[in-house]
């Protein structure tokens, strides 16, 4: 065996992207082994990360295009030419029948930051379409909504993740963090042995909760009621910070009166949380020097997660915590590169920078940095559910691109999405694997994965991290970027369009300077000698920004804002035909639509099932192993029924990694985020 | 919504009577509604301060609730969104031919339509000495039912003596309903000798059963609160004549409660009809209230309990007049709770705005408001048994715990939870959701939720079991390794949360728990 020096780098799923280290191993294989100096997970790796070199040398790695037949129907193998020229021939005809906007372009929040960035310019420039969104609405992006409404910025962690090991309070909201990102749970753990609380929200009793010192189990959809009962009791005891509400914020005020009306027991009555419960967790509020509120997933993927949210928020504005040393408020983005995906002009409304596509000064500037007219920039696109509930038949783009997303897994409504695929003159998709959207598509384009590469993400910290290229992909598949490139190329673009992922990087740094998420003064080598550097770092010599808020908050008066949120409810309640709450989640040794992981043998993958609590089993004669249906408006699926005691009794639970789950779920979305309604929705069960 | 508005129809004038909590909602969905374009709204209250949050006044009295806190909307808000807000505007009368009523200055405001929330006013109890021939009430008697109320017991109860002490250090409650529990504990709370009088042979006798009514009484007693029941207060002397009334000879049957505080006898003292006297500082009436409906009556609308109001809670005498809250009676019915009212107000705010909504009734859950004691009560019981419901009930007098859930047709219908709220969220849900339930599953949900067996540990682990979530390492394969190091290098297992390190210590050189078996068997 020979060993070559080992590549410092990164874990290609989740947003902690733990630091790791790969070496060759043999002709073929590598080895991952860990990086103990990085700081977010400190050499500790998931089985997933422990694993993912494993994709490596898979007999299910796309190696060559594929183009559906048109005689059987059938994909055959085909040229990168053959399939490029087919693609852009086909593109360039719908547009000139259907103009520019009949061609849509789907990213995904696992894409590097260059990827990224090239998507945006590719579609705005290349293709001349308006049409461009990604697969991160479905991830954070309640929170993202909600922190540039409150402090004027969207940066998830506006601190290093390490902060909250020395915090006196985290509350979790919503967040199963030791099984979605399990590392992460060490700093929870190095903060209790510290002497300080950790505080779990969730339906379910996680592998989370077990650590926590106060475990609240709310009815799904109602995080919101709680955050205002929350409030409202600080508000009762006389816990609010006053000095700070009146230096640091604005609009506190019409906050206080409206949360005078969320009393502890009209609060048990919508949330299931009991007064008690609510108290205890406001007498270790009110006493702590030092509280962060994390928000994930379960607070976000809502209809009212915006609203959510900025609950929170004022929560923790409320105590005096935002800007303050070890304290705060903090999203914990889901994707790999969720924090970057949405800076860099992927999203539908945004133009590199974290800037918006309606501001002519954004405009104006990105323009100058492509080399085009800011006039031939298209205007805001549609957001992911409401593009793809366009597509085809729903008199929208009439062709979709699909870059690192599996669509056909993880929209909402599925059976309805699926559709709307089936219906476009054109799906393309760029994957490593055939995944169920790939399996749809006229044309799949084979890429490179994540070792076969470089470039950047950047992680829920905000902090920008290098993937390092360990090994050379295999023959015959292709980077995103060459994809693009080739494209652009066959579309006669006005511009020409890299492959480099370096000179990207330092475009998109142009790109980006003066704008919110300023990346400007970031270099690789930079990247690579500091273990990353933390946006906003606008020169080389700004030593990047850790921690964010000290000072001042990103919104024009430099304060932050109090946002009046009213409850509203879930979308959908439980009713006669459909009683009980449905939510849906991930587990450990899975990985969002399962493209990947599903193909990693050292992962289990026992897949889908209904977790209910014995009562609830107990009611329909479901047993533990035995298959039950679930059943919602809009679709349903079997699973083998899993009983246990730790989720609430009106509550089931189907993990999403399979086809199914997301059959059943909601697309009622949130009026800000355009975030759909993951997390519940009314559901029946029945052997 | 407003779509079926046309902006050249003049705008019509909505008077509301009553700024209490109903009419705050109210406000509130029309706002959302925008239908403070259709309507010039004018909200009359008598009160002197801005729409507070009455239910928490007991929260404030006991302490744990800042009155500062309880205004729910300012009178800014109510400018910005363009409505009239008028404190301290009493009305006289209503004049349904001129449309329009009278405050007791003499001002008249003409209506269109017009919106009684008079909510209701505290029932005096026919105590002899109450009322003074000038017509107010003795100063050591307080009502309890608006902040003001509030504010003088208060004072009352932070009054020192010269020295320091408080002037007034017992306090008698007269009523034993959720009001007159959460005034009594609150007292108690700040440190009076307390007592609750209550005419019915139990404590919330409109809520719960007598069993429940027993175990809390005895939680108050352990809370220093004591309790009579079945007793009615029948005559208020001042303590000049309680101090003659102490040389006096008791008369026959008559039972004077020894004063544990003999050198604070007390300002007056209170007769019940068993013969028992009660010396007293404060006495603190909450004997409930009645629907507040002198307007209605003079308006010559029709009044029951209430103001009788239909499916549109307009009046059945008057469509141009709704009504809402606590002062309204439908389908024989009134509430005096807040959710309610609080249905009504959107239901109403829809009307009002031409939506084709209706009230047919509201679930009620009452909940105690007071530190340490737990009272949950979910519908009317009686109602509901009456009605076919079967009892599901577990009653533990000894641990102090009374739990009763009505059934019917696989829903809970009606539930009372004394002294253990443990599941109370969840029967909740099911109770406002009408879930329909198995056939053990009310019984279930009375009983304690099962833990985990924590006490068995690793040792007992078989190994098959998952130790390691996050690396994917069973019991055996730990069991297998011989340090700690080697598990992490060999399995990874602790190498990702680090949540299993003290079950792979303990499990480290352990035998199976087959072979464990085996051993301490030969």
């Amino acid at each position: 065996m020979t060993e070559s020096a080992a590549v410092k780098t990164h874990c290609p799923y989740c947003s902690l992207q733990c630091g790791m280290a790969i070496s060759r191993k043999g002709r073929a294989g590598i080895e991952i082994g860990a990086w103990d100096e990085f700081p977010v997970n400190q050499g500790a790796m998931c089985r997933k990360g422990w694993t993912s070199g494993e994709l490596r040398g898979s007999r299910e790695r796309l190696t060559q295009p594929l183009v559906r037949d048109c005689a059987t129907g059938e994909l055959r193998g085909a040229s990168w030419d053959e399939a490029l020229d087919l693609v852009a021939a086909q593109l360039t005809s719908l547009q000139a029948a259907h103009g520019k906007d009949a061609v849509a372009v789907f990213g995904g929040g696992g894409l590097t930051n260059e990827k990224s960035y090239q998507l945006g310019k590719f579609a705005r420039v290349a293709l001349g379409t308006s049409q461009i969104d990604y697969n991160g609405r479905w991830c954070m992006s309640s929170a993202a909504s909600a922190g540039n409404q409150a402090f004027g910025v969207d940066r998830g962690l506006p601190f290093p993740l390490a902060d909250i090991e020395q915090t006196d309070v985290v509350v979790l909201v919503g967040s199963n963090l030791a099984e979605t990102m399990p590392p992460a749970a060490r700093h929870l753990d190095r903060l209790r042995e510290r002497g300080g609380k950790v505080v779990v929200i969730d339906p379910r009793l996680t592998s989370t909760a077990e650590r926590a010192d106060l475990f609240l189990q709310p009815v799904p959809g109602t995080d919101l009621a709680l955050g205002l009962g929350v409030l409202h009791l600080l508000d009762a005891q006389g816990a609010i910070d006053e000095e700070y509400v009146a230096a640091r914020t604005t609009g506190f005020d019409a906050v206080r009166r409206s949360v005078a009306s969320w009393w502890p027991e009209r609060v048990e009555r919508t949330t299931g949380i009991a007064t008690d419960e609510l108290r205890a967790l406001v007498d270790l509020l009110a006493e702590a020097d030092r509280v962060t509120v994390l928000t994930a997933r379960g607070a976000e993927q809502h209809a009212q997660g915006t609203a959510t949210v900025l609950a929170w928020i004022n929560v923790a504005l409320a105590l005096g915590m935002p800007g303050k040393a070890y304290a705060g408020y903090g999203c914990l983005t889901g994707q790999g590169n969720g924090q970057g995906g949405r800076e860099h002009g992927q999203k539908a409304d945004q133009l590199p920078g974290y800037r918006m596509i309606d501001d002519p000064a954004a405009r104006a500037h990105v323009a100058s940095v492509w080399g085009v007219a800011p006039e031939s920039l298209p205007g805001k696109g549609k957001s992911a559910y409401e593009l793809l509930e366009s597509l085809g038949d729903g008199g929208g783009p009439k062709a979709l691109l699909v870059f690192g997303s599996n669509i056909v897994v993880s929209a909402p409504h599925a059976t309805h999405v699926t559709k709307r695929l089936e219906s476009l003159d054109l799906l393309v998709v760029c994957d490593i694997v055939m995944s169920e959207t790939a399996a749809l598509a006229d044309v799949v384009l084979p890429v490179t994965q994540w070792a076969e590469e470089s470039g950047t993400m950047t992680n829920l910290e905000g902090r920008v991290i290098l993937r390092q290229r360990a090994i050379t992909p295999p023959a015959g598949v292709r980077s995103d970027l060459d994809v693009i490139a080739g494209l652009a190329a066959r579309l006669d673009s006005p511009i020409e369009f890299s492959v480099e992922p370096e000179e990207i990087f330092a475009e998109l740094g142009r790109a980006s300077a003066g704008g919110k998420a300023d990346y400007a003064g970031i270099t690789y080598e930079r990247i690579a000698a500091e273990k990353g550097v933390f946006w906003p770092c606008p020169t080389p010599d700004h030593p990047g920004t850790p921690r964010m808020f000290t000072e001042t908050f990103a919104t024009p008066d430099g304060r932050a804002r109090f946002l009046v949120q009213e409850f509203v409810g879930a979308a959908e309640q439980p009713d006669a035909s459909y009683p009980v709450h449905l939510t849906t989640g991930r587990v450990l040794a899975q990985y969002q639509s399962g493209a990947q992981t599903r193909r990693i043998k050292g992962l289990t993958d026992e897949g889908a099932f209904v977790e209910m609590h014995p009562m609830l089993a107990d009611r329909i004669g479901a047993h533990d192993g035995a298959p039950v249906v679930v059943r919602t408006r809009r679709g349903e699926m079997k699973a083998p029924a899993r009983v246990v005691t730790t989720i609430r009794p009106d509550t089931v639970f189907v993990p999403f990694h399979w086809v199914g789950a997301n059959r059943l779920t909601n697309d009622a979305l949130d009026p800000s985020s355009r975030m759909p309604e993951f997390k519940v929705c009314a559901a029946e069960v029945l052997v | 919504m407003t779509e079926s508005h046309r902006p050249e129809e003049p705008r019509q004038r909505l008077v509301v009577v009553g700024s209490g909590m109903a009419t705050t909602r109210l406000v509130e969905e029309l706002v959302a509604r925008r239908a403070t374009e259709l309507y010039d709204v004018t909200v009359l209250g008598d009160e002197p301060v801005a729409p507070y949050n009455r239910i928490l006044l007991s929260a404030v009295l006991e302490g744990t609730h800042r009155p500062e806190a309880l205004t729910l909307r300012s009178p800014e808000w109510y400018a910005e969104h363009g409505v009239d807000l008028r404190l301290g505007a009493r009305v006289l009368g209503v004049d349904r031919d001129h449309r329009d009523v009278m405050l007791v200055d003499g001002t008249l405001i003409e209506y269109d339509v017009l919106v009684l929330a008079t909510g209701s006013i505290p029932t005096l109890p026919p105590i002899r000495g109450l009322v003074r021939m000038d017509g107010s009430l003795h100063d050591a008697v307080h009502a309890f039912r608006s902040l003001g109320d509030c504010q003088r017991l208060l004072e009352a109860i932070e009054t020192t003596d010269e020295d320091g002490r408080p002037v007034n250090r017992r306090a008698v409650v007269v009523g034993g309903g959720l009001l007159g529990l959460q005034v009594a504990r609150a007292l108690g709370a700040r440190g009076l000798d307390t007592e609750i009088v209550e005419g019915a042979e139990h404590l919330l006798h409109q809520q719960i059963t007598s069993a429940a009514g027993r175990i809390l009484a005895r939680d108050l007693k352990k809370l220093g609160v004591a309790v009579y029941t079945g007793a009615r207060a029948i005559r208020i002397n001042d303590a000049s004549d309680g101090a003659g009334l102490l040389g006096q000879a008791i008369g026959q049957g008559q039972v004077r409660v020894l004063d544990p505080l003999p050198r604070n006898p007390g300002r007056v003292s209170l007769r019940l009809d068993n013969g028992f006297t009660l010396d007293t500082d404060l006495l603190v009436l909450t004997a409930g209230g009645r629907p507040s409906t002198a307007l209605a009556r003079g308006a010559g609308l029709e009044v029951r309990r209430g103001i009788v109001v239909d499916d549109r809670l307009a009046s059945v005498t008057d469509p141009g007049i709704h009504a809402l809250g606590d002062c309204v009676e439908h389908d024989g019915r009134t509430t005096g709770f807040v959710p309610p009212a609080w249905e009504q107000a959107g239901i109403l705010a829809g009307i009002l705005c031409d939506e084709a909504v209706k009230y047919d009734g509201a679930r009620i859950v009452a909940r105690l408001r007071a530190t340490d004691l737990d009272v949950a009560v979910l519908g009317d019981a009686d109602r509901e048994v009456a009605a076919g419901g079967e009892v599901v009930e577990v009653s533990n007098p000894i641990s102090g715990s009374h739990r009763r859930l009505v059934v019917r047709d696989g829903r809970i219908v009606a539930a009372t939870l004394v002294g253990d709220l443990s599941r109370v969220g969840l029967i909740t849900q099911h109770f406002d959701r009408q879930t329909v339930l198995g056939p053990r599953e009310p019984g279930n949900l009375l009983m304690p939720e099962r833990t985990a067996d924590e006490g068995s540990a690793a040792l007992t682990l078989p190994d098959d079991a998952e130790v390691c979530a996050c690396a994917g390492v069973t019991a055996g394969r730990i069991r297998g390794c011989s340090s700690f190091e080697q598990v992490r290098d060999t399995t990874r297992a602790t190498t990702g949360c680090g949540g299993c390190a003290s079950t792979v210590r303990q499990l480290l050189g352990t035998p199976s728990p087959a072979l464990a078996t085996t051993q301490k068997g030969s």
